[in-house]
């Protein structure tokens, strides 16, 4: 069950604790967090390896489900929402990108991207797509398969059919952690135009470099929010990310 | 999924499946499409001959003699074809949705990514069913005109082994259309619901990583289908002693039926268990990546080694009972015959040749078709069985353990060594004459293999009808003299001989027996093995990829595959063997509760020529497979392009 709660956050989290394991095995990936993300902002995610930086992400996606606390996305309190409901979420209002793209290979990126619409029950122009395959610098690869493609224009046809939904949050775990520099920097330029644009983005990132273009970072540690940073350059980012790794 | 064929030109269209989908999982479809068509094929094709064969007119022009005798070979042949028809209805429930199921399974990735981005549970499972209905429609379609060329086939193999009469052939049912395409459509429905459900269940982001649900293999519904199984094969083999020859006979036949089924519920744990502990003959790297992949690939073994071990089961077990039966038949006959001769002849020869010098006793056995109805009202039922028309007396100093005879009069009959009457009343008619209600007593125990049903005493048969009957006379000598000449009264052979012979006449038939019901079943089994195998390889194009960047070479790639794919089969061939094992039991308690002798006759030469097709057609499936997996260069499949 939703409810609709008034925010002006775009991601709400209280309290929110997620648990791996039982009894002397058990790991508090994500501890206790009280955090809220500005609508409109881009927010990165960042802290050691093992921190609890992907659950964080995957809670707040709805895509795992807290032990405690609650979870608003976008005015929705999707905490005890059911499987149909987190369908819905997926479908009109979050989109999520991954490090390793997950496009579904046998269908082109014109399909791909149309996908998500045609599970919502939409029959989409070939137009729309094709402008939104545009937007992200793809307007002459729409009939390519994934694997005719590079590492960086994958990620950019996994980032367009995160947003031809228009969702109302982007998630992106690790974007930029399976390309190189050229393809990472040409995907952050794309996130940061959608940004400046309104779009909230939560990315998840352990490059100082991808965190630096966010419009705030938030370091995370054992579970717990240790630190915040807003409008930091990578030197600093990276200053501050060493510090908590120490 | 379906839906998304219908987009418009100017719509983003999709076609179903898409067009690259087919492909890259060419063999998984192909693979569903086989398995439904086979068997298809096979159900139609018994259920045309069983329908044909019931249906059968008796010729005319047939004296009272041969009616009632082309009525027992009808009944004979439409219960052998019952058993056919049950055999490939087996199959195909089996092979089919276990087919569906693996092909399921193996897209699992894709059908998580469909969920992360917007695809609903009852969407998944409408795209999974709704292909399933159009492979499940396409297979039972090309299914309908193979299994007129499987009727061929079975009625040929029928008239040569001559349980059907010469002009005997399959005869075309138009609602057979509607049968087989229901059949192709149900089984591949239910195949993939089970599997559909799972995969919708389960959480998107668990099937992606392969964890959490994903991971686990042995399901509630895994575990109450084998446990199920289990219990009835467990049920079969304990009740099984009990039943008496016929019905210990059925029982110990159907205990690798359901504990093949059982096996292969429990596969999953098994399997790679036992795969592990068998020597792959690959040392090395190539060794441990084959028992990491045995430990990994746990779901996928399974369902590799699953026909496996129902072809072993099915064929050995049923076999193996089978010919252990018949042995311990031969043997209790050998026991329950004392005399020196046998002459074959017709009509009641018997006081002639006690006449003869040299002879000390004479039991004559006249062999007659007959009609026999019991039961009144509602449970009226009337059947054609055969009846030994003999001497009481002499019948019983012939075969020991007949004593309960000496008491009975003419006027009663008495229940023969084939064990279907019991003793009551009776109503016999004979060709051409009715002999009214008889009574029926207890008279010779139930043999293993079966013979006359009734045993009729001389003066209750009138001698006209006996006289061109077959008959056997079972001769005793007196001791001390010479072997007499009897051969102006028929064919003589030594009792020896005469055992020899039945018990040839015995297996020969026994083994057609087989041949018809395990034949093109056990062909079809073998299919689904291939298939099967070519499914499991169809998915891991990049995980072959993987090993070769990892710094192995195409062959070692492909012999670690023959390794896993080898290992698998023998886990597969083994749990088949206990499954037929579970059978044995029953044949070696049952044989000892009917004849008092335990007897069990594995046929170990069937069961090797098994073991090689299986490894050979296994091996040979997965270096082609994995060869083909193998043919584009790692880097395409890995890497992105620039």
């Amino acid at each position: 069950m939703t409810t609709t709660v008034q925010t002006t956050a775009a991601v709400s989290l209280r309290g929110v604790t997620r648990t791996y394991g039982r009894g002397s095995a058990a790991i508090r990936a994500v501890d206790d967090v009280d955090l809220d993300l500005p609508r409109g902002g881009w927010t990165a995610v960042m802290g050691p390896s093992g921190s609890g930086k992907s659950t964080l992400l995957h809670l707040a996606a709805g895509l795992e489900r807290a032990d405690a606390g609650r979870v608003v996305v976008a005015g929705t309190d999707i905490t005890d929402a059911g499987d149909q409901q987190l369908t819905e979420l997926r479908r009109t209002r979050i989109g999520f990108v991954f490090q390793s793209f997950n496009l579904i290979g046998s269908l082109t990126a014109e399909q791909n991207v149309a996908l998500p619409l045609r599970l919502a029950g939409r029959a989409p122009r070939r137009s729309e797509v094709r402008s939104v395959l545009a937007s992200v610098g793809l307007a002459d690869r729409v009939r390519h398969r994934p694997r005719e493609l590079s590492g960086g224009q994958q990620q950019r046809v996994a980032i367009a059919r995160a947003m031809v939904t228009r969702p109302d949050v982007l998630f992106a775990d690790e974007p930029t952690g399976a390309l190189d520099s050229t393809s990472a920097r040409t995907v952050l330029d794309l996130l940061r135009a959608m940004a400046d644009a309104g779009q909230s983005i939560v990315m998840v990132t352990h490059d100082p470099g991808a965190a630096a273009r966010a419009d705030a970072v938030v370091f995370l540690r054992d579970g717990r929010i240790v630190d915040r940073l807003a409008g930091a350059d990578t030197h600093a980012v990276a200053e501050r990310l060493a510090a908590w790794e120490r | 999924m379906l839906r998304l064929a219908r987009a418009g030109a100017e719509r983003v269209s999709f076609g179903f499946p898409p067009r690259e989908g087919i492909a890259e999982r060419w063999s998984l479809f192909v693979g569903a499409t086989l398995s439904v068509c086979l068997g298809v094929a096979l159900v139609q094709s018994s259920l045309l001959l069983l329908i044909t064969a019931a249906t059968m007119d008796t010729p005319g022009g047939l004296s009272p003699t041969e009616r009632l005798r082309f009525d027992d070979g009808r009944t004979a042949a439409v219960s052998m074809l019952g058993v056919v028809m049950g055999g490939a209805a087996f199959l195909a429930i089996f092979i089919i949705s276990s087919t569906f199921a693996f092909t399921v399974d193996q897209r699992r990735r894709d059908l998580a990514l469909l969920r992360l981005v917007g695809g609903s549970r009852g969407q998944l499972r409408r795209l999974l069913l709704g292909e399933a209905v159009l492979l499940g429609t396409l297979g039972a379609g090309l299914g309908i005109p193979a299994g007129l060329g499987v009727m061929a086939v079975q009625a040929w193999l029928m008239r040569r082994m001559g349980f059907v009469p010469d002009g005997f052939h399959g005869q075309w049912r138009m609602w057979i259309l509607g049968a087989s395409i229901g059949t192709g459509l149900v089984l591949a429905v239910a195949g993939a619901m089970a599997a559909a459900h799972r995969a919708a269940r389960v959480r998107p982001l668990d099937a992606l990583r392969d964890s959490g649900e994903a991971t686990r293999v042995m399901t509630a519904g895994r575990w109450i289908l084998g446990l199920l199984f289990l219990g009835g094969a467990l049920a079969l083999a304990i009740v099984a002693p009990h039943g008496g020859p016929a019905g210990g006979q059925a029982m110990a036949m159907n205990v690798p039926l359901c504990a093949a089924v059982a096996a292969a519920a429990f596969g999953p744990l098994l399997i790679p268990a036992v795969a592990r502990l068998i020597p792959t003959g690959t040392g090395g790297p190539l060794g441990s990546l084959t028992r990491a992949n045995l430990r990994d690939g746990r779901r996928r073994s399974a369902s590799v080694a699953a026909p496996v071990t129902v072809l072993v089961a099915l064929v050995l077990g049923q076999a193996g009972a089978s010919a252990s039966f018949t042995t311990s038949g031969i043997e209790q006959l050998r026991r329950t015959t004392a005399a020196d001769l046998v002459v074959e002849s017709s009509g009641p020869i018997g006081e002639r040749i006690a006449a003869v010098p040299g002879v000390a006793s004479a039991s004559t056995e006249i062999e007659l078709p007959a009609q026999i109805t019991t039961g009144a009202g509602e449970d009226r039922e009337t059947s054609t069985i055969t009846v030994l028309v003999v001497d009481f007396a002499a019948y019983a100093r012939t075969h020991p353990g007949s004593e309960a005879l000496l008491g009975l009069d003419h006027r009663t009959a008495a229940t023969g060594p084939g064990g279907d009457i019991s003793a009551g009343t009776t109503r016999v008619e004979l060709p051409g004459l009715d002999l009214g209600d008889l009574p029926v007593a207890a008279g010779v125990p139930a043999a293993v293999s079966g013979g006359a049903d009734l045993l009729l005493p001389r003066g209750m048969v009138p001698p006209a009808q006996l006289t061109s009957a077959p008959s056997a006379t079972f001769v005793r000598v007196t001791p001390g003299t010479a072997l007499p000449d009897l051969t102006a009264h028929g064919k003589v052979s030594t009792v020896d001989r005469w055992l020899a012979a039945d018990a040839e006449t015995r297996g020969s038939t026994s083994n057609k027996i087989m041949v018809l019901v395990l034949g093109l079943g056990a062909l079809y089994a073998l299919v689904g093995v291939v298939n099967s195998v070519v499914i499991g390889a169809a998915a891991r194009r990049r995980e072959f990829a993987e090993a070769r960047v990892t710094g192995l070479s195409r062959g070692q790639v492909i012999r670690a595959a023959l390794a896993e794919s080898s290992a698998v089969s023998v886990a597969g061939i083994l749990l088949g063997l206990v499954a037929a094992g579970g059978a044995f039991i029953a044949v070696l308690n049952t044989t000892a509760a009917v004849t008092g002798t335990a007897t069990l006759d594995p046929p170990w030469t069937l069961f090797a020529g098994l073991t090689a097709t299986i490894l050979l057609a296994t091996g040979v499936t997965s270096v082609i497979t994995s060869w083909s997996a193998t043919r584009e260069r790692p880097v395409l499949l890995l890497g992105a392009r620039e």
